[in-house]
């Protein structure tokens, strides 16, 4: 008799009895096994580092097909998360779909800034950064144009690159859940509501913003989550496919970045309070931000039931953008099941891959 | 098809659609109130008060235990960092040279050869 078959189908009280048994003497053997090892191995598809700077790392994703299409796509990760989200194990993951579809991937990926980052402003992001990658990528691949892909925040920067940098050399730009009209962004809103929140105080007494001051929002939610996560793991601890995908996701739950302090101060008070990006009065190190400037084809996918950045935040990207190659693909889900839900798998991927395919040659 | 009770993948999606329907009920449930705003913002700022000071004194107290401080072991955590990056820099650098180089004659070919840039879209993708 087998302890996983389904409680129910077991036929005779006995036979239930025996396998319960056998169900807690592993739930007592996994449960130590689960407390001294590690998790699964996340983002383990194979890349080369090219760059390290500071809290930002440029990495190169070894090809996985014979022939890739020529033009090069840098992904921008959002500055709280870590890139492996997009990576998550061989056979579901982002990356390794994208390189297996013939593409030749980079990813400028975010590390903690250290204490003496804490003076990293948006023009470091938006003006150093992603330039000083995307020139990386140039020269690496050998080739003119590069295709941007901006993940949640990282869509952000990269419209602000964008429309800073609208000669060139982007050649197509995607993002994910992407803010433009930050009065939609409730949760948020709620937290750095300014008639309450010292923006100033905070970053002037702790420098960098830990994520648990971010989003403690999310942390205040958690303990009622967590705690039922918790005792559904232990229930479930016998079981080792449950027991992987718990661990997944409770890494990627888990796992935020602190953010640069004076960055910090420019989020809160450029685009939570003053909602510059939606209102065109952006400007970054004295360069205006006007979306109408970007002309390169844009894809927008965005979730339905998205309450970390709601559908009404994100829609205006799309009717904003100068570009007339433009699209927006809305996903059931919410903001994490878009980039690793079912849906994602079964409708963007593909579908990225069919808009992207002929725009990459 | 496989079967979604033992597949950790089908777990894990399920798992994530339900943690997320939970935290978006409770999350505009709890949230959307301006007392909850200010509650949260004074207790945010106290803390960080609390502990710019709390930092303060640790600091002084190692130091006169010898010891080395948090802020002390994060520079040292830098510098090793600084000196990882340099060498991934170099290392980089190396490849992208023995890839330059790989064309000259009696050079050695490049670690991994980077395949054509040829590839096209099915014709139903094509622009």
């Amino acid at each position: 008799m087998n302890a996983s078959a389904p409680f129910d189908q077991l036929a005779s009280i006995p036979e239930r009895i025996q396998a319960e048994v056998q169900r807690a003497i592993q739930r007592s053997i996994k449960g130590v096994e689960y407390l001294t090892t590690s998790g699964p191995s996340l983002g383990s598809t194979p890349k080369d580092v090219l760059s390290v700077r500071g809290t930002m790392s440029l990495y190169h994703y070894r090809p996985l097909a014979d022939e890739i299409y020529r033009v090069p796509i840098l992904i921008v990760m959002a500055t709280t998360n870590r890139g492996y989200i997009l990576d998550m194990v061989p056979g579901q993951s982002f990356i390794e779909f994208l390189l297996k579809r013939g593409y030749d991937v980079y990813m400028l990926d975010w590390t903690a800034p250290k204490p003496e980052e804490k003076g990293l402003r948006m023009e470091d992001y938006v003006l150093d950064f992603i330039p000083y990658c995307v020139r990386r990528v140039q020269e690496d691949s050998g080739e003119p144009d590069v295709t941007v892909i901006g993940y949640c925040f990282g869509g952000v920067l990269s419209l602000l690159y964008a429309s800073i940098f609208h000669d060139g050399p982007m050649k197509n730009l995607i993002c994910f859940t992407t803010p433009i009209d930050f009065r939609e962004m409730t949760l948020f809103q709620n937290f750095s509501d300014r008639r309450y929140f010292d923006v100033d105080h905070l970053v002037d007494s702790i420098g960098n913003v830990p994520p648990e001051m971010i989003f403690s929002s999310f942390e205040m939610l958690r303990p009622a989550s967590r705690a039922i996560s918790q005792v559904q793991l232990w229930e479930n601890i016998w079981n080792d496919d449950y027991v992987k995908s718990y661990r997944m996701f409770d890494r990627w739950a888990t796992d935020t970045l602190p953010l640069a302090g004076e960055y910090f101060r420019a989020i809160t008070k450029d685009l939570m309070w003053d909602n510059k990006l939606y209102n065109g009065t952006m400007s970054v190190g004295g360069h205006r931000c006007d979306l109408a400037e970007i002309k390169v084809p844009v894809l927008h996918a965005v979730a339905e039931h998205d309450h970390i950045v709601p559908y009404d935040a994100a829609r205006h990207l799309i009717p904003k953008v100068g570009s007339t190659d433009k699209e927006e693909v809305i996903l059931k889900g919410g903001h994490v099941s878009l980039v690793a839900g079912a849906n994602a798998i079964r409708r963007l991927w593909p579908k990225l891959d069919s808009w992207l395919g002929g725009r990459s040659t | 098809m496989a079967d979604k009770g033992n597949d950790p993948w089908a777990m894990w999606q399920t798992m994530l659609g339900e943690m997320e329907k939970s935290f978006n009920t409770f999350a505009g449930k709890t949230m959307s109130s301006p007392e909850f705003s200010k509650a949260m913002n004074q207790a945010g700022g106290a803390s960080a008060g609390a502990q710019k000071q709390m930092s303060e004194m640790m600091e002084k107290y190692l130091g006169g235990l010898n010891m080395p401080s948090r802020a002390q072991m994060v520079d040292m955590a830098a510098r090793l960092q600084s000196i990882e990056a340099q060498l991934a820099e170099i290392k980089s650098l190396l490849m992208m040279q023995s890839g330059a180089a790989a064309g000259a004659p009696g050079a050695a070919q490049p670690p991994s050869p980077r395949p054509p840039r040829t590839k096209q879209p099915p014709r139903e993708q094509q622009k």
